[in-house]
């Protein structure tokens, strides 16, 4: 079976197309994690069922490495799937994704390892474990309790596989950047590297060398302000926006080590409190 | 008698919470089954990460038939009462009793009650214990709102070899279960609990606990060969609860990785990967692991051992990684990033406290003779690895890293060990450092946080202690007990209340020098009384007596001392002659002291001696008290026991030949003034009025 990452993708698209999720696209800001995307942060909120899947390129300035740390990166890529209600049989339809491209549990050792999951930014919490497969961790599984301090009910369950560990598990490589793309004996072979490598190179110099604290510090007013102004307005989905680029400025001047302790939690709090309006805007209009 | 088996099959329970769960079960059932007045044989309860179960044997088919009597209105009482009681208890009027009461007389009705089938019973209580039942974090799922530890997806209910039939979190009871999730995923169905364990076990799950935990131990052990898996119980129960099926594989190490300290292999090892280390017949790490899969692979398990070589080979790059950066700079350059790191809002900065700790240390150094320079120093670089990258991955090598860094930079050997051994006792009960300089700073570090904390007036209360005082307190008693270090901590508190700027902190809250340090007083004496209660077993009331007089002498390792040397002494008959003779002794003393109006204080007058008892006391007394006296200076609180053992014949004599209420006054004062001298040299070493006896 084919194990090159853009196949692995597709599989999990056809898979979890067949489950009755609706296949989105990434969100096209910047975010930490796919549980930012709206399709989860908020639909997970309120009493309509939902079901959806997507890639969504994730962004951890802090963990940028040049290029250089063969496990480490500026921007990974979660494969997401948020199922609400969670079916009562959601682990073994999860257990049937990872067969579905390839993993084969009487091969692996897959394991259910207590790790439960807070997003301080988002006013999140949820409890679940980590996914191992051979001391690897593949896959964060959480059931959601709470989104922007509201309680969850239904109670959705969010997969987010982390597609670069997971494929070089089965790839069997050590070296993210050598993962095959694509296919290997194909036309025209691409490795990971010859596609990110140099995103990663650049991005790293930019959050660590180039960054200019003081502007991105306005740029977080900015984005607060205007978030506060279309809460106002009632308009949640740009709102929310705003949320997230407050959120992704945030993480930039984190990784810059400009922030103290005490400034580092006080900008974790005004984040928590635009996502916490916004949730609550979209709770009002019951668009859950 | 029959058999009750309950099974409660869920997603997989976190490992470090399934030993309380099982208590709490057994705890649960029995409650419920004395409740319905269900007597039983034996009560078992099991656990794997997927499933709880409850064992009960002996039960009875059916609950005892028992007589019910009801007490109704007075026959008296209007009608609307008296056929309120009877459509109540459904009988009619002539069916009733009426008794005489002291208050007049009443119906009364006495109804049999023919026991039911314990199957209905279970039926009923079963919900109840599981909606009782409490887990330190608990979750709701689906569109229910029933909170359990993961979501419950079967429950196996047979009585008798019945299903017991209810429905709880949209699940109803069957005789069905589940076996291993990839070995045998197919449903059984069983009629027994024997059945149960046997299909369990063929279905590639052992079901207890300790059955577990003993052959992970041997699995170990197997792979090792003719090395030594470290003995690590955390992590043998840890791995007990991660799996049904365990069997090990040895896995390698790459060679290059093995210069780094051990420490840094060990840890992403134990903590992250729940690997077991080897060690050879040197004692020195193996190139070599052990890793517990929950399966029995098709392939013998080599692409399982190939993936975890891999994820280790991942994380010890990046331990390689961090070691190499980390000693790009001298330690003391990671001082500067504690200045932003917060120690409390209130209390300022790391590096605020690693200033006041070097202050502290030369303080309590000099105060004890001990060399300024090297405690001052490693005081200095105490807090630095809190900020090196090592540590900020593995935050439980804290102390380690600083002194690896230490010892690399080439600082001396008492430095780099007190800045490791600062942190111990590591876990309560662990080993107390014995060099000096790692002593004061362990201290130290322990005084500044407990004075900080309680001048701001955060102290521990009740369940509520989050930044572990309990703890610190705790550690500084287990660490001034050394009997090689004699620091009077009331006073040391004072000094370490003086290092704060608290000028310039402005907390919102701000008490006293006198007040911050009488309650912290307090609170390490409480502490005192229950580390010695439990560590060497004396009794509260010597503990008492010897903290009653505590505070001429506030050296922890002295009183321990005491508390010892009076256990022994009160074991023995002397002792306890020497109490009922102190306890006569105060007895008059406080009886003709409320009648006089006066208190004595042992002053005894020569010339008023007339017996040769009292004289001999009273000699005795002279000769020996100022040695006791001094002995309890010197600390030498076994021999000033002993010696007061001595005093033995001639307090029996006394008492045995002497009258002390005698008529004339001044012979009587005397002798008063005689057993104030006794009492005064027994309070010397402890209060003996709070012995019991």
């Amino acid at each position: 079976m084919k194990t090159d990452f853009q196949t692995i993708i597709l599989r999990l698209q056809e898979f979890w197309s067949q489950k009755g999720c609706v296949i989105l696209q990434p969100y096209d800001a910047e975010v930490g994690a796919g549980t930012f995307h709206p399709a989860t942060t908020l639909k997970a909120l309120g009493q309509k069922p939902w079901r959806a899947a997507y890639v969504q390129p994730s962004r951890r300035p802090a963990d940028g490495r040049y290029g250089e740390n063969p496990n480490r990166l500026y921007r990974h890529h979660q494969y997401q799937v948020v199922l609400k209600p969670s079916p009562h049989n959601v682990q073994d339809i999860y257990l049937d994704s990872l067969k579905y491209i390839g993993m084969d549990p009487n091969l692996h050792d897959i394991r259910f390892v207590e790790d439960d999951w807070e997003s301080p930014t988002l006013g999140a919490s949820g409890l679940g474990w980590e996914v191992w497969a051979g001391g690897q961790e593949i896959t964060q599984f959480t059931y959601f309790q709470q989104i922007g301090g509201f309680p969850c009910s239904p109670v959705s369950a969010e997969l987010t596989y982390g597609l670069e560990r997971l494929i070089m598990t089965l790839q069997g490589i050590e070296n993210v950047y050598d993962l095959t793309w694509n296919d290997p004996k194909g036309e025209f072979p691409m490795s990971y590297g010859d596609v990110a490598l140099q995103m990663e190179q650049e991005f790293s110099a930019f959050s660590f060398e180039h960054l200019d604290a003081s502007m991105v510090f306005r740029h977080f007013e900015d984005a607060e302000a205007m978030c506060h102004h279309l809460v106002s307005h009632k308009l949640v989905l740009p709102a929310y926006e705003y949320c997230l680029k407050a959120s992704h400025l945030f993480n930039l001047l984190d990784a810059r080590g400009v922030l103290s302790v005490t400034e580092r939690a006080n900008y974790i709090g005004r984040v928590r409190s635009l996502a916490r309006q916004c949730c609550e805007l979209w709770m009002e209009n019951s668009h859950g | 008698m029959a058999e009750w088996l309950f099974e409660i099959f869920s997603e997989e329970i976190p490992s470090r919470m399934q030993k309380g769960a099982q208590e709490q079960l057994k705890a649960l059932a029995e409650t419920y089954l004395q409740q319905e007045k269900l007597s039983f044989k034996d009560i078992y309860t099991f656990i794997t990460p997927r499933r709880l179960v409850l064992v009960v044997e002996g039960l009875p088919l059916n609950t005892e038939e028992k007589w019910e009597e009801k007490k109704g209105p007075r026959i008296d009482a209007p009608q609307m009462a008296i056929d309120g009681f009877l459509k109540t208890t459904g009988v009619r009027r002539d069916e009733c009793q009426v008794r005489d009461t002291p208050k007049g007389q009443f119906l009364f009705v006495v109804q049999k009650d023919p026991g039911r089938p314990t199957a209905d019973v279970l039926a009923q209580i079963a919900p109840l214990f599981l909606e009782k039942f409490r887990w330190a974090k608990s979750m709701r799922w689906g569109s229910l709102s029933t909170p359990w530890v993961r979501p419950i997806r079967g429950l196996l209910c047979l009585f008798n070899g019945n299903v017991v039939p209810f429905s709880y979190a949209g699940i109803t009871t069957s005789n069905t279960t589940h076996g291993h999730r990839f070995l045998a995923p197919q449903p059984f169905s069983v009629d027994s609990f024997k059945d149960y364990q046997k299909k369990l076990r063929d279905h590639f799950v052992i079901l207890d606990w300790q059955e577990r935990r003993d052959l992970i131990q041997r699995e170990v052990s197997r792979i090792a060969q003719d090395l030594t898996p470290a003995q690590d119980d955390e992590l043998l129960d840890e791995v007990a609860g991660l799996t049904e099926w365990p069997i090990a594989l040895k896995g390698s190490i790459d060679e290059h990785f093995m210069k780094l300290p051990l420490e840094v292999i060990t840890t992403p090892m134990r903590v992250h990967q729940r690997y077991f280390p080897l060690f050879n017949s040197q004692g020195d790490l193996a190139p070599f692991f052990g890793v517990i899969a929950n399966t029995q692979a098709t392939d013998g398990g080599k692409t399982i051992l190939t993936g975890n070589e891999r994820v280790l080979r991942a994380r010890l790059a990046d331990a390689q990684f961090f070691w190499q950066q980390d000693q790009k700079h001298p330690l003391e350059h990671f001082n500067i990033s504690l200045k932003t790191r917060l120690f409390h809002q209130h209390l300022g900065s790391l590096f605020d406290k690693v200033v006041r700790l070097e202050k502290l240390c030369g303080r309590i150094a000099a105060k004890i003779g001990a060399d300024e320079k090297v405690v001052k120093r490693a005081a200095l670089l105490s807090k630095a690895d809190l900020a090196s990258q090592m540590v900020g991955e593995f935050p439980e090598l804290q102390g380690i890293m600083g002194r690896y860094y230490a010892q690399a930079q080439g600082e001396t050997p008492e430095v780099f060990q007190a800045i490791e051994e600062h942190y111990w006792p590591r876990v309560s009960g662990g080993p107390i450092p014995d060099a000096v300089s790692s002593l004061i700073l362990a201290i130290a570090d322990r005084l500044d946080t407990l004075i900080g904390f309680f001048t701001i007036g955060i102290t521990p209360s009740g369940s509520k202690d989050p930044f572990a005082l309990r703890r610190a307190g705790l550690s500084l008693i287990a660490l001034s007990l050394n009997p090689h270090f004699s620091l009077s901590i009331d006073e040391a508190l004072g000094w370490a209340y003086d290092m704060y700027p608290w000028s310039e902190l402005t907390p919102p809250t701000l008490k006293s020098k006198e007040k911050a340090v009488s309650d912290l007083w307090q609170f390490l004496l409480e502490r005192l009384k229950f580390t010695l209660r439990d560590g060497q077993g004396s009794p509260y009331d010597h503990v008492d007596a010897v903290l009653a007089v505590a505070r001429e002498n506030p050296t922890f390792s002295d009183l321990a001392l005491r508390v010892r040397a009076l256990d022994q002494l009160m074991d023995r008959e002397d002792g306890q002659n020497l109490l009922k003779a102190y306890k006569r002794a105060s007895n008059i003393l406080r009886i003709e002291e409320e009648k006089d109006k006066k208190q004595y204080e042992g002053y005894v007058l020569e010339n008023n001696l007339t017996d040769s008892e009292e004289k001999d006391l009273f000699e005795h007394l002279s000769e020996n008290s100022p040695k006791i006296q001094d002995l309890v200076k010197k600390g030498n609180f076994v021999q000033a026991v002993q010696d007061l053992a001595k005093f033995r014949p001639y307090v029996d004599r006394f008492f045995d030949k002497i009258i002390v209420n005698t008529k004339e006054e001044k012979i009587r004062i005397n002798r008063l003034n005689i057993l104030a001298f006794l009492r005064k040299t027994l309070h010397q070493v402890a209060d003996f009025s709070k012995i019991e006896g």
